[in-house]
Order: C-alpha cells, then structure tokens, then sequence
C-alpha cells in the first residue's frame, strides 16, 4: 500500500514538472507561408515573356551533340559510355529508360523525343512534359532560396528568377540515381551532389535552354550545352497525357466483360515480344 | 521463312546510319532493330495499342507456301509524336484493315520490327513516324487572313 502511495506521488511530481516544462518551451515558430496572389501579382505575369504554346525539341541536334559535346566524364564514367557504345554497335541498346521511371533533371531537358509546355504564375514556374507521367518540374520564383536539406527527387529542387527576358534556374537535391544521359543508350547516374544552372529565353519561336551541370562524382569539369525546343501553336500539338507504364499492359475484358488492363510481356530493350 | 513474306528481306541503302536517326522509340534506343535491313510483310491488322511510350500493331500474316502464319508485333513512337508529325489519329490503322508494312526488323529474328510506313491497302493511305519532321517553330500555322 505504501509503495501504491509513494508510486502515485512521484508520478503526481513528474507530471507536474513536465507540465511546467512544456509551459515553458519556446513557442514554434511562425509557420512560412505562400501568400495568395494578388492582381498585381497576375497583373505582372503579363509583363513576363510569351512562353505559351507547345516546344518539341530539336531531336536532330540533340544527336549531334552527343557526338561534338559530350560531357566531361572522369575515367569511371567514361569507362561505363564507351561499354555502352560497343553495346548499341552490337544492338543492345543499354535500356535506361524503358523502366518508366522519369527520366529525371537534366536528362529530361538534354534528350526528350518529347513536347513540353510551361505554365507561368505568380512565384512559380511549372515545366510539364509528355509521355512519362512524372515529367513535372516546379521552379519557384517567388524569392524562397533552397531548403537546406530537401529530400532528393528526380528533378530537384528549383529555384528560378527572371533576368529579363531569361529565366535563371538553380537546381540542387536530384537524386543520385538520376542519369546524365547524353543520348538514350547512354548515361551515367549523377552520384548526388548535383548543382545544375540552366538560362531559358527565346529567339524567333526558339527556346534556349542552356545548362551548367555540376556533378563531381562523374564529371571532371561543369559541362555546358544549350538545348533547342520549337514553339507550336497548331492545336494538334497540344500535349496529351501520357503514362509511359500504359504501353506495359494490354486493354483486355475480363471473365466478367469488364475492360482491364493485363501485363504486356516486353523484352530488356523496351519493346512487345512478338508472339511466338 | 522468309517465303511468308510477300516481299522479302532486302538491304537498304541505309547502312552506316545510327540508331538515333530513327524516330521509333521515346525511351529507349533503337539498334536492336536493323536498320540496314526493311523488312515488308502483308497482313491483317488485329490490334492497335494506342499507347505510350510507344504505339503498338499486332499484325496476322498468313501463311504461304508452306510457311507458318505469323502474329507481328510492330513498334513506333509516342501517340502524341505521331499526331503531329505522321498525321496519325489513334483510328489510322484499325484493326481489320489490310495493310502493307515495311519495318526495320529485330536483330533476334523475332518477328518484330520499328515502323517505317504502313500503307492502307482499301483507302491506299500511306502514314510513316518520322518525328524529325517536327523540328521547325509554327508548323502547320495557318497564314493570317489578308
């Protein structure tokens, strides 16, 4: 009975003191929050270049640039291009994108066979892409500088301003995983540390996409191209959804009539395996 | 085998190009298909997967002389590049049709290739899946009105 008693005091005085020590925590602080938009702030959206339409990319050149400007990969990495250069002689492509995964910042603006379009709103800029359902990279505008520890994601953490008619993009935070791939047979994993600078404008319907990346893991120096994109504004070129994992089933009916999708067998290289 | 084929195998005065100058694939390269080789068969379109990254035709090619019929898989690019650059709609090729298409074969000898033209055999329409004929700003803009 004594030990019941003396137990009920000291948990009496240990509740005590965490409630006075909870009183005396130190109040959160304010959260940051991102104000509405005012009209102003749509108003001068206005003042910002016409990037409207849809930009299909200069597939021609990027094929040159794999051959006249290639990065400058430390010897491991070069090592693992030219393994992958023998294979696509010999007809095995390295599949580096056929697991739909996105492929990621700044292979998706070096090398996509695919449109984008930009939707331009106060503090942000939005780059959505075709054909992989993560194509998507948000870039903020509206002053904030980059979390210190943002969890890596495969296009980064972006932060933008506008330099007139140029839009100055920082990007940090990719994940390791993601490829710098100067073509789609060959690509190298950044290895995380990753700090591109990209400046996008346009000339006569031309978008400019100029890219420093910086990857001390497999690069022995920043390596610099500038990417090309054509304003469409023929409504056939509107972007349509794509999800790049639907091409990986067949639309089928079930037992019951119902319209499923079921596994669509492929091969290593990404491709139906025709029916024996 | 190669009897099935309505035409067969021959060597196009494409070797020496690279993989990357065929518009076929969105994510992927494209050398597991020969592209020193076009490969043409006649058949009945069965199914059309109208999907991404790539577009789909299942093709039953009959047999002949002696030969086994055969279902073919054919691979092309993405719906939306062939909506803006081949003039494809997602009915273009339906199944039923009687088609003619020649196609870049796959190395294995599977029977399977990457699409160069199909031709239409009842309405004779011939649609191809060149996405490089996209690289210019304002197509198919029409001209102000004067």
């Amino acid at each position: 009975m004594n030990m019941k008693r003396t137990l009920t005091v000291v948990l009496a005085v240990v509740g005590l003191a965490a409630s006075v020590s909870f009183a005396q925590t130190k109040p959160a602080e304010k959260p940051v929050v991102n104000p509405a938009p005012t009209a102003k702030d749509w108003a001068d959206i206005g003042k910002l270049p016409d990037w409207s339409g849809v930009w299909n990319p200069n597939i021609t050149d990027q094929d040159k640039q794999h051959v006249t400007n290639p990065p400058p990969w430390n010897a491991k990495a070069a090592a693992r291009i030219q393994f992958q250069q023998a294979e696509l002689k010999a007809g095995r492509p390295t599949p580096l994108f056929v697991n739909c995964l996105p492929e990621g910042h700044p292979s998706w603006m070096m090398i996509s066979h695919n449109a984008l379009e930009f939707l331009i709103t106060p503090g942000r800029v939005t780059m959505l892409g075709e054909s992989d359902g993560g194509r998507l990279r948000r870039v903020y505008t509206d002053g904030r500088g980059h979390p210190p520890d943002p969890d890596p994601t495969f296009h980064g953490h972006s932060i933008g301003k506008w330099e007139g008619n140029v839009l100055v993009i920082d990007t940090i935070a990719v994940l390791p995983q993601v490829y710098i791939a100067p073509s789609e047979a060959h690509g190298i994993p950044n290895g995380g540390d990753m700090h591109t600078q990209e400046r996008i404008w346009v000339e006569k319907d031309v978008m400019h996409v100029y890219m420093k990346i910086t990857a001390p893991h497999v690069l022995t120096k920043p390596y610099e191209t500038t990417r090309y994109y054509f304003r469409q504004r023929a409504r056939k070129f509107d972007i349509v959804e794509g999800v790049c994992s639907e091409g990986y089933f067949a639309p089928r009916l079930d037992k019951d009539g119902f319209h499923v999708f079921v596994p669509q067998p492929h091969d290593v290289g990404g491709n139906r395996i025709p029916p024996k | 085998m190669k009897s099935s084929l309505n035409k067969v195998v021959r060597i196009a005065a494409l070797l020496g190009l690279v993989a990357s100058a065929y518009p076929v694939a969105a994510h992927h390269a494209t050398t597991m298909f020969d592209h020193a080789k076009v490969v043409t068969i006649n058949g009945v379109v069965k199914e059309v997967h109208w999907t991404n990254p790539h577009v789909g035709i299942y093709v039953d090619v009959a047999g002949k002389d002696g030969a086994e019929a055969a279902l073919w898989v054919i691979e092309m690019t993405s719906p939306g590049n062939l909506v803006r650059a081949g003039g494809w709609t997602r009915n273009s090729v339906k199944p039923g049709d009687k088609v003619e298409i020649s196609m870049a074969p796959l190395r294995d000898g599977k029977k399977g290739g990457a699409l160069k033209k199909v031709t239409i055999a009842d309405s004779g329409k011939v649609l191809t899946a060149d996405i490089r004929a996209q690289e210019r700003a304002n197509l198919e803009q029409e001209a102000p009105a004067k």
